[in-house]
This record gives structure tokens, sequence and C-alpha cells, in this order.
């Protein structure tokens, strides 16, 4: 990966999609986001591909001939941490959350706008690249500081207080940001294997966080709702 | 009924024979022995009880008894029994007899009750193959209907993406191309969710919820669209409102409730979304100041297909919006109904049941 001038680009990109018309746009839609782009048209063929190129991310075709496009994001996750873009003709969010929950990063529904998946690849681009200089201890967004080590939020250099289970949920997100964490994800970073019905009430957590982080909590521009699905810590740029 | 003719006619039927035995075997009783007359009576009292049950087996013991006793133990037609070795004959006959009737009524109650198992367990599967079959053809409709749009969808996402690419290179018309795409994709997408809720096959997921993360999200969408147009009332200085609602489905509500009254109400005018409650329920109410809905009609709209009178055919959407947002609203315990604003425009108010936490998450 490279970055000059804010822009980040990958060296190489592999697309695995069965469909050649939607193969050559997906290309297009990438080109200045990578410097080559290597194409596979079956799940089998494109493991192969993601084991010999180790490419910086993958665009994965759920609806592959050869086998379930969400088996082939298992398997790339059992071996690497490259980011993986999904397209998915499903819309259902029970579909979305098996994916994330699979390992991938970001999905896009088919029609997709090819705008909007370059947008995608670049921000998992970007986000890659982050998390491979340092896990970062200071997470800054907005007038918003999260020193995660000292658990402190501080919000235009006004002290923000937290309870335990927000700061908790904050640090799950906001260490990830730029990644939609599903329910269930979240459940586990800050309940681990707690039993009990505290979990259920993870949206109020989060409602409630939003009242004390976000400038405007009914239109949250940080802490964001993917309906269905999760949540996500966005980094404004 | 058919078993009491059916005991009464074996009854009849072993009593005859008792009597045609001992008349048989009255006329040879010099000739045979004591012990010999014992035999055909206990098979008679075999024989009834196997066909009559516990009671006629015990009738005919007694019966035979007093016959053996009567007619072939000597002295000869008195009750009176002569030797001591004749007593014994005469109560291991009646023992055997009894102790044979009561094995084979036990036998046969035992097969019974195995035949009604039987029966019933016959019945519990047929049933569960019912079951397992209505399972199944859910299951095919399910995957019939996820198949169809993903078959509706994938030439979609092709023409669309080559659209796309050819508007990059400065065809106007390729940009109306795409958007009558959308159009379809949204119109298969409408249809297919109707078909879903109308065929039962929506899964619904009730979950703790608040009005602020769903209004939040019914905003989201809306990003470009000027503060002053779309406004969202949430009262924050009261503490969040929680109810117990599907969260995408709900969305799927107001969002259309929204884009409607952004697209009929004049673009100078706001459109507001406000969360509240009221008693079990909560309250979101989107109100606009467009038109609104002709006195008549304010019914009508909910139903599918709907257009109202004298719009061009090929406005907006297949007109199914309110008719899925409707069943959504009710198939969560909920309602959506609409009022006329005074002054003119509309509101439209979507109930969906509250929830009271205890213990309140403050505390955890």
């Amino acid at each position: 990966m490279t970055q000059s001038a804010g822009v980040v680009r990958a060296r190489t990109v592999l697309v695995i999609e069965d469909d050649a018309q939607i193969r050559r746009a997906v290309k297009t839609a990438l080109a200045d986001s990578a410097e080559r782009i290597v194409e596979a048209a079956n799940g089998r063929e494109g493991l192969g591909l993601a084991a010999s190129w180790r490419p910086d991310l993958v665009v994965l075709d759920l609806g592959l001939p050869d086998m379930p496009g969400i088996e082939v994001c298992r398997e790339i996750r059992s071996w690497s941490k490259m980011p993986v873009v999904v397209l998915t003709a499903r819309h259902s969010e029970d579909e979305k959350v098996a994916l994330l929950d699979a390992g991938a990063d970001d999905y896009v529904t088919k029609p997709f706008s090819t705008k909007e998946l370059a947008a995608r690849v670049r921000a998992q681009l970007r986000r890659a690249l982050a998390s491979s200089l340092s896990a970062e201890a200071v997470v800054t967004a907005d007038e918003l500081r999260i020193d995660l080590p000292a658990r402190r939020v501080t919000r235009a250099g006004e002290d923000v207080h937290l309870t335990p289970i927000e700061f908790d949920i904050l640090r799950a997100i906001a260490s990830q940001a730029g990644r939609t964490l599903t329910h269930q994800q979240i459940f586990d970073a800050v309940w681990g294997n707690a039993v009990g019905n505290a979990q259920q009430y993870l949206r109020v957590h989060i409602t409630n966080l939003r009242r004390k982080i976000e400038r405007d909590p009914a239109k949250p521009r940080l802490v964001v709702t993917e309906p269905g699905v999760g949540y996500r810590f966005e980094l404004p740029r | 009924m058919i078993l009491g003719i059916r005991s009464f006619t074996s009854w009849l039927i072993w009593l005859a024979v008792l009597i045609v035995l001992t008349i048989v075997m009255h006329g040879v009783r010099q000739d045979i022995e004591e012990a010999h007359v014992v035999i055909p009576y206990l098979l008679v009292v075999l024989g009834g009880s196997a066909t009559g049950g516990r009671a006629l087996g015990f009738t005919l013991a007694g019966l035979s008894f007093l016959l053996i006793d009567y007619y072939f133990q000597v002295p000869f037609d008195t009750l009176s029994v002569g030797k001591p070795l004749d007593w014994v004959v005469l109560l291991a006959f009646l023992a055997t007899a009894a102790v044979a009737t009561q094995l084979l009524a036990r036998a046969q109650d035992e097969a019974r009750e195995a035949q009604r198992r039987t029966r019933e367990v016959e019945e519990l599967s047929r049933l569960a193959e019912h079951a397992e079959a209505l399972r199944e053809a859910n299951r095919l409709k399910d995957m019939l209907l996820a198949s169809v749009s993903h078959d509706l969808r994938t030439p979609l996402t092709t023409i669309k993406a080559l659209a796309q690419e050819v508007a990059a290179s400065g065809d106007g018309r390729a940009r109306i191309i795409e958007e009558q795409a959308d159009r379809l994709s949204r119109m298969v997408a409408d249809l297919l969710d109707l078909s879903r809720i109308k065929a039962g096959a929506l899964p619904l997921h009730a979950e703790i919820n608040t009005s602020d993360d769903l209004v939040g999200a019914v905003a989201a969408p809306f990003a470009s669209v000027p503060r002053e147009r779309l406004k969202t009332i949430l009262h924050l200085d009261q503490p969040a409102l929680v109810g117990r609602f599907d969260f995408v489905q709900s969305l799927r509500i107001l969002g259309n409730l929204v884009e409607n009254a952004l697209r009929f109400a004049p673009d100078d005018s706001p459109v507001e979304i406000e969360a509240t409650r009221d008693g079990a329920m909560l309250v979101f109410t989107v109100r606009d100041r467009g038109p609104g809905v002709p006195e008549g009609e304010r019914e009508r709209i909910f139903e599918p297909f709907y257009r109202p009178d004298g719009s061009p055919p090929d406005a907006g959407r297949a007109g199914l919006g309110l008719a899925i947002a409707r069943n959504l609203a009710e198939l969560q315990g909920g309602t959506l109904t609409y009022a006329s604003l005074a002054g003119g425009g509309s509101a439209f108010t979507l109930r969906l049941p509250a929830a009271d936490l205890e213990p309140p998450p403050a505390s955890l």
C-alpha cells in the first residue's frame, strides 16, 4: 500500500466475481485506488490468487458458481487480515450480520453505485493502513478525544463522564473506527461471556453514549447505526 | 354398541357350547374317567375368555365347576362330592380355569392398549409429517422469493454499472438509464416484500430499541437535505424513550413516510419527525405542510397500488409504500394512521409498543 498527499493506493486488489460485466465495472471503479487489479471468476481461483498475490484488499462476490462466497471469506480470514469488501445481491440484514461475523470488513449491496463501492474500498484501505502503523492509544474525532489506556474521554477539552459500560462500548467501536461491528461483536467485546439480560440494553447504552459525545444526538455523526446489523465509529474526514 | 353386540354373541355361543358339551359327555359319562372330563371344560373356559373377556371366562369356569360336580362326579346327579381326591380335581379345575382366564384377559388388555398406542403414534407421526410439510413449503416459498430477488437484481446490477460507466464518458442519457434501473430495483424490492409479508415469510426481530436511535437512522439517508427542511424532534432533556420493536422494519416505515413528505410538500416547507410516548405505546409522527390527502381517500392510501387521482402513471413508485408500511406496523403490534393538519398538511402517526426497563440501565 502507498500513501501520497493523503490518498491511499493499494498495490494489488483482488476481485472475485463470476459475472464478467460486473467484474469490468468494479475494475473501472477501482482504477484510481489500485496499481494492479487481479481477477478471479470463481472461489477456488480466488483463494489461489489471494494466497499467491497477497493483495491489499479483496472485493468478493457472494454468489459464486463453485462455493459460497461466505466460505471464501472465512478461508481468507483464517490466515490473513486483508480487508474483504463483499458484493451481495441479498438485502437481508441477517445475511449482512453473517457476513461481518464471518470476518468481512464491509459490504455493498447490488445493484450498487460504483462510486459508493470505490469509497468503501478507499475507506477500508485507509483503515488497514492506519491499523498496520500502530494500534492507536488515543482516538480523536472532531472535538472528541478518547484516551483508551487512561479510560478518559474529553469533548472540546471538557471531561465527559461515561459509565464503565458506555466506555467499554466506545472503546470497542472506536478502536476499530470505520468498521461496522455487529451487535454480537460488541456484546462479546463489552460483556465477554457474561450471562444475563444486560446485553439487550446495548441500544439504550448507545443512545445514552451519543447524548454525551455527539454534537447533535438526533443526527449522530460519530456513532453511526447500521440498521439491523450493528454500529460503526466514524472518523470525520 | 358394536362391541356390546359382539360380546353378547360370544356369550350366547360359548354358553351353547357348554350345554352341548355337557349333553354329549353326559351320554358317555360311564365310559370316561373323571379327570378327562375336566380337560374339555377347561378348553371351553379358555375359548370363552379369549373371545368374550374376563367376565365370560369366570362365568364359564363357575358353571363348569358346578356341571362337573353335578353330572360327572360320583355320586352322579348330586352336588355332593364322594372322595377327597375329587375335591382336589374340582378345585384344581377351578384354579386353573380362573388363572388362565385372568392371564388371557390381561394379555388381551395389553394388546388393546398396545394397539391404541400404535394408533396414537401413527396419528402423531401423520401430524408431524404434516407440520414438516408445512415447514418445507414455507422454506421453499422463502427460497423462491430469495432466488427471484437474486435473479431480478443481477441483471439490474449490470445495467446500472454499465450506465454509470457510459455516464462517466459524458452521455446524459445514461443517467436516465441508471435512474430507471434504480426505480425498477425499488419496485422489485417492494413487490417482493409485499409478497413476503402476505406469505408470512418476513422475519421480524422485536428487540429493545430507543426512539433516538430510530429517528437518527431515519434522518441519516437524508443528510443532503437542509436542516430547516427536515427537523427531528427528540426530547433530549428526558430519559431516552425505549420500545420493543423491529428496528429495520420500523426504519422502513418512517423512511417511507419522510420520503413521501419530502416529495409531496413544497420545497420550502418543513417536514418534522417527532418521537413521544403515550401510555404503553411509542408515538412517531411525521408531519408535512403539503397538500394533504382528500377526505374520501384517507384509508385508500394504505391499499396496495394506490395512486392519487390524476397522477401520471410513471410517477414515483408502484404505490406499495404505504401498504407495506401499514402491514409492517401491524405485524409488530402497532398501528399506522393518517390525520390531516389544521391549516393544511398531513400527519402520519406510527405507534409501536413501548418498553419499561428493569432495572434502568443507568444503574448498571
